[in-house]
């Protein structure tokens, strides 16, 4: 029997029901009295180019217009969408150099979709017809889409503040040679180790410009009222973060800026800090008083929010004739978009996932991200990831086809384990199931089996079986802030109230939180409701990102109950009279003497006389002890715990089509402990889609005016019901529990997108004996690459 | 715009309203009605979030699976439509509603109510639909959370209920 008797349980997720039913209310289901409602008024037919004129004369006249919104009716304050500069000391955001070059109305457009203007209209659909009829005259600027457009000496610059269009870099202050990674023992550097090789590989990547395309189009309430508090209805990732942006951008105090979360209808990081809450406060802002709706069209969102990365990733490894890792060499050349937003951060990612995956003996990695005209790029499931596992696992299997070695093998000796440091320096792994992840991603899929009876094909269509590796994160410290706050309060009735601003973005984190405080208090999980989501209630939380909810948001849960726990027991004691040694917890809520059984008291009559508390009419004296018990933690974690995992796969190419149809996964994860089975299950699935998406299907293409080809679910091409493998076996892995994570819990809310990615790249290498360098790995490039190699092995 | 009057039957509920003759069934539906059980997504037809059964007797159900945002409401001027939201009877779930519950195939929830729709549907149709069948089925509706294998899963669970009902 199991330890525990609340976590680990498949029980139903606390949201599902209103959510079959239609019942759960998503902020575009939201109606107020009076609402009006907002409409950003966007430049679709330029990437770039200075706004001349807006003429609003013939938007006014359209039935129902309220209010026409140009740049000047708007505050004029510069922000960055992101929550960067918040989580970091100011020191470290002055060397990595952010900026706030985004304005709520823009007079340049600087990416297709950009805003330039808004109205606000009794109806939607007044809205949408005044916003036809806003005319502005643009003066067409140069459109640069790529890295070397973007860095030519005459090349037209995107802002004052970053000469050379160069957004971002690592700077060398902190980075010496702009490269993050660590010299070789003998005092070499990275550059210098590939000497010692014996074989060195390299390629250059290209890396898509993936999007999250959560199903719910971004949407947002907002209201100054009549006390002049500015109420901000929104699906955000991070309430208490974009709380704190939105009062910095309006300058007014905290207790004037309430932060209401939805229910997210899906995140995977595009809804990290701000999107348009500034533009739904700012409408509100010009109609006190009345509540003002703005909700995207799924088109808006396709190229005004922003994407994952992309660019062109050069990977250099070196390594021993017996497979000894010597060097490994990363410069990723990336392409931001109009905007700073995230800055450096996820190409930073992809260098420091790089540093946390394998013993390499030097290791560097650099990365300059350009300004162009496209979408920017800003935070998505895997944050750099991706892009490191699909360059550094081909490599690797390329290496180890030259040199005759057992890919698998390879991995389970040269991946870095417990002491090793992780991906960021000063950070080592205190646990790791890896080696348990690969037995089992092995097992599931029947890897050696069809290893050998795929060594030999002939025929159209060849198979292929590869794996790929990764670890990831739980949350994001020391690169960042780590802090979450937790309250408990005791009812009456001994049942508690847990206070937290804990973002669920359909992954199950209420659920898994509440199971967590039950199983901590000892408690029926029916005795503790948790209560987020509300800026005037809630405590300080990060919120959701970096796969840190569960870690981070565990430990606060579990600290807070300790402290309940330990109110309880000496409020036990003052009772019986004892020793606080002396009482311990008991069935059913009571506390014991642990000498003598027959002095006891029940915790839900020391609750009812905390808050229903009387004098003895007989004695004077005040029964049980007065006063309300509330516990708080406020917890910053000092580690991130980072989860391992492995992914078999296995492909059908056909190399006269190009096709390639993926028959089998099989991802086995590195949890530790999973919480609540069934959504650490289904975050391995969803992430294997978007993980096929990324390898596969999904990229943002773009015209040469910089104009978005595929802003529709037709175009932009993700795996549907019938395209996914119907084996998708998912393995919860819970033989090295983490000794800092809750009950031994690592995240898994990003790293499944990782495993697919190496994996199907490398059963496609091994079914056709050619590796692809450019994702998504379409017919046309497979076909491509089997002329220029001259057929397949 | 030109109006029209017209009568819509929504689970079970008449409506008698007025709407423009160029809004769609779900504009009307979530807007004038404000019945938000429907959600509203891309608005194009590609990804089936708004997804109802109406009415048809062309049909062996009885019923017609449509995207609702692909549809005017003044041409189902008379018609019976069926959303997520009538689902549930006398508060007992539907038995595709309850296997999403049970099997996990709910994550973020916004495509949810319109693949419960798609999922009665096909097995309304036949409940015994194999696992091929139901991707198929499923091929117009898009989820972003769940890898749609807990999705299929709900939807084998819930033909066993169904068939055994019959």
């Amino acid at each position: 029997m199991s330890e525990y008797s609340v976590i680990g349980q498949r029980i139903p997720k606390l949201d599902a029901r209103e959510k079959v039913t239609g019942r759960c209310k998503y902020a575009g289901d939201m109606r107020m009295e009076g609402m009006l409602y907002g409409k950003l008024v966007r430049c679709w037919d330029y990437a770039h180019a200075e706004v001349v004129k807006i003429d609003f004369s013939e938007a006014r006249k359209v039935p129902g217009v309220v209010k026409c919104l140009g740049p000047k009716d708007v505050t004029r304050k510069n922000y960055n969408t992101t929550i960067m500069k918040l989580l970091v000391p100011a020191v470290f955001s002055d060397v990595f150099g952010e900026i706030a070059d985004l304005n709520i109305f823009n007079a340049r457009v600087k990416h297709q979709g950009d805003v330039v203007c808004g109205i606000i209209a009794k109806t939607e659909k007044a809205a949408e017809r005044a916003a036809e009829k806003v005319k502005i005259e643009y003066k067409p600027l140069p459109v640069i889409m790529t890295a070397e457009e973007s860095k030519k000496k005459n090349a037209i610059q995107f802002t004052p503040l970053k000469p050379g269009n160069l957004a971002a870099n690592f700077p060398d202050s902190f980075f010496p040679n702009n490269e993050y990674g660590w010299n070789a023992e003998d005092g070499k550097t990275v550059h210098q180790k590939f000497k010692d090789a014996d074989l060195v590989v390299e390629d250059t990547f290209y890396v898509p410009r993936q999007k999250q395309v959560q199903m719910e189009n971004h949407a947002y309430v907002a209201l100054y009222d009549d006390r002049g508090r500015l109420n901000c209805w929104t699906s955000t990732q991070m309430p208490k973060l974009v709380q704190n942006l939105i009062g910095e951008l309006f300058e007014l105090p905290l207790t004037r800026v309430r932060l209401v979360q939805t229910p997210i209808g899906g995140g995977f990081g595009c809804r990290l800090g701000m999107i348009a809450e500034p533009h739904a406060c700012a409408m509100a802002m010009a109609v006190p008083g009345i509540p003002v709706k703005i909700e995207y069209l799924r088109e808006e969102d396709w190229v005004a929010s922003e994407s994952r990365a992309s660019g062109h990733f050069y990977v250099k490894a070196g390594f021993k004739k017996d497979g000894t890792p010597v060097a490994c060499y990363g410069d990723y050349q990336v392409l931001k978009g109009g905007y700073y937003t995230h800055g450096s951060g996820p190409p930073f990612c992809t260098a420091a996932f790089m540093h946390g995956m394998y013993k390499w003996q030097a290791m560097g990695c650099k990365a300059d991200i350009w300004f162009n005209n496209m979408v920017p790029f800003g935070a998505y499931r895997g944050y750099g990831n991706p892009e490191n596992t699909f360059g550094v696992e081909q490599l690797v299997d390329r290496a180890c086809n030259k040199l005759g070695i057992d890919p698998i093998g390879w991995r389970k000796k040269w991946a870095k384990g417990i002491g090793d440091e992780s991906w960021l320096k000063g950070v080592n792994f205190v646990s790791s199931g890896l080696d348990d992840c690969v037995k089992e991603a092995k097992k599931k899929i029947g890897w050696d089996k069809k290893k050998k009876q795929y060594a030999n094909q002939k025929g159209v269509k060849r198979r292929g079986v590869g794996i790929g590796i990764m670890q990831h994160t739980s949350g994001a410290w020391p690169m960042l802030l780590e802090h979450s706050n937790v309250i408990m309060r005791l009812n009456e009735d001994c049942t508690v109230e847990i206070m937290a601003s804990v973002s669920d973005l359909g992954t199950g984190a209420h659920t898994a939180v509440t199971q967590m405080a039950a199983e901590a208090l000892g408690w029926p999980i029916d005795d503790v409701h948790l209560k987020c989501c509300d800026s005037d209630v809630n405590g300080f939380d990060i919120g959701a990102h970096a796969s840190r909810t569960i870690y981070c948001v565990g430990r606060a849960v579990m600290q807070t109950a300790a402290d309940l726990k330990k109110q309880l027991l000496e409020r036990a004691a003052q009772n019986l009279q004892l020793k606080l040694e002396d009482v311990e917890f008991a069935e059913d809520k009571e506390i014991v003497c642990t000498w003598d059984s027959s002095k006891r008291i029940n915790c839900r009559t020391i609750a009812e006389q905390s808050i229903y508390s009387f004098d003895d009419p007989a004695t004077g004296k005040t029964i049980g002890i007065p006063g309300q018990m509330v516990a708080h933690y406020s917890d910053f974690v000092k580690h991130c715990s980072p989860p391992f995992a492995a992914c078999c796969a296995e492909v059908e190419v056909d190399i006269e089509t190009g096709e390639v149809k993926v028959l089998c996964l099989s991802n086995a994860h590195d949890i530790g402990k999973a919480i609540h089975p069934p959504s650490v299950e289904g975050q391995l699935e969803g992430g294997a889609h978007q993980g096929l998406g990324y390898i596969l299907s999904e990229d943002i293409y773009y015209d040469d005016k910089g104009l978005c080809l595929n802003n529709d679910f037709t175009d932009y091409k993700m795996f549907g019901a019938s395209d996914m493998p119907a084996e998708n076996y998912v393995t919860l892995v819970e033989s090295a529990p983490d000794d800092i994570g809750p009950f031994g819990a690592k995240s898994c809310g990003e790293s499944a997108l990782m495993g697919p990615i190496g994996s199907v790249a490398n059963a496609i290498y091994d079914a056709i004996g050619i590796q692809i360098t450019d994702a998504p790995v379409t017919p046309e490039r497979v076909l491509a690459a089997i002329k220029k190699n001259g057929g397949v092995k | 715009m030109k109006k029209r009057a017209i009568t819509l039957f929504i689970n079970g509920d008449e409506y008698n309203i007025t709407v423009d003759a160029d809004e769609t069934l779900t504009q009307v539906i979530r807007n004038q009605l404000n019945l938000t059980d429907l959600k509203h997504c891309c608005g194009r037809g590609e990804c089936g979030a708004c997804t109802v059964q109406v009415e048809d007797d062309r049909y062996p159900t009885g019923k017609k699976i449509i995207n609702s945002c692909l549809s005017l409401a003044a041409m189902m001027d008379g018609k019976r439509i069926y959303t997520v939201g009538g689902l549930e009877k006398g508060g007992t779930l539907h038995p595709v509603q309850e296997a999403f519950v049970e099997q996990g195939a709910v994550q973020c929830g916004f495509c949810s109510g319109g693949m419960i729709m798609k999922t009665v549907d096909i097995l309304e149709n036949n409940a015994k639909a194999g696992e091929a069948e139901i991707r198929e089925g499923l091929e117009g509706n898009i989820c972003r959370c769940t890898g749609y294998t807990k999705i299929v899963e709900a939807a084998k669970q819930a033909g066993k209920v169904m068939a055994a009902g019959k």
